[in-house]
């Protein structure tokens, strides 16, 4: 298994940095683009998540992102420094007109990892959350 | 208002803001969103130059969305990628934002 570790602080002008990384990691084990944008924008969403929701955007606490390639997936995973959380939220959430109308605009970010990536799954615990995402690299048919 | 981040082009009632960064997110978020006062009766965003659309970037157009339907304005999408065309079509945001092709401004040039 090769690695790929990413440490950032909480600052989100970071997650840029995470989001590249990802791009030229993408390239390099031969992802489709679309699998590239796929894999950019959940990595973004659960560096964000972590930065803001984890970490509350303390910029001494670090967003620990570690890229884990086999020949059969890559597996990323997030970890933040934060008190933990009781659940994570991975429903459905759309935009809606009754949303619109009480200015909630926030909140998909758990739903879009969850419709890009092909499973996900959070731990929790004082020390902090641990997201992973993972793509399989032998695509089937339907993706 | 315009800035670094939306370039504004104005026709008749129509309002182009051409969005002027590669990435829609939490960063330029501010930007975006504070171009809101720029839209007219008819308002397109231009996607030309967008590479990366995130949640943040979201909650930005959205403000736009707001603002057309408080004001009667008609909203439309311009050169949205066929990535964020999927991305739009997830959180339904098409349905309140749908895409326009350029040459169908040409007819209020």
């Amino acid at each position: 298994m090769e690695r790929v570790l990413v440490n950032i602080p909480s600052n989100p002008v970071f997650e840029r940095v995470v989001r590249a990384s990802a791009d030229e990691i993408g390239h390099a084990i031969g992802l489709r683009p679309e699998r590239i944008e796929d894999l950019k924008l959940a990595v973004s969403e659960a560096v964000n998540n972590a930065i803001e929701h984890g970490n509350r955007r303390q910029t001494t606490k670090l967003v620990e992102v570690v890229f884990a390639l086999d020949p059969e997936k890559l597996e990323v995973r997030i970890r933040d420094e934060g008190e933990g959380v009781e659940r994570t939220d991975f429903s459905r959430r759309v935009v809606e007109e009754h949303n619109l109308e009480s200015g909630m605009h926030r909140g998909f970010g758990m739903y879009l990892i969850s419709a890009l990536v092909d499973d996900c799954e959070v731990s929790s615990s004082n020390q902090g959350t641990i997201m992973i995402l993972r793509l399989y690299r032998k695509e089937t048919n339907d993706d | 208002m315009t800035n670094n981040v939306i370039k504004r082009e104005e026709f008749g009632d129509v309002a182009v803001l051409h969005i002027a960064t590669t990435s829609v997110d939490a960063i330029s978020a501010a930007a975006i969103e504070a171009s809101c006062t720029a839209m007219r009766s008819i308002t397109v965003l231009d996607f030309a130059d967008v590479a990366f659309i995130n949640s943040g970037g979201i909650s930005a157009l959205l403000k736009f969305v707001v603002t057309a339907r408080k004001s009667g304005y008609k909203l439309f999408a311009m050169n949205v990628s066929p990535h964020h065309q999927k991305i739009f079509k997830i959180v339904e945001m098409s349905r309140f934002m749908p895409t326009i092709e350029e040459r169908d401004l040409a007819a209020y040039r």
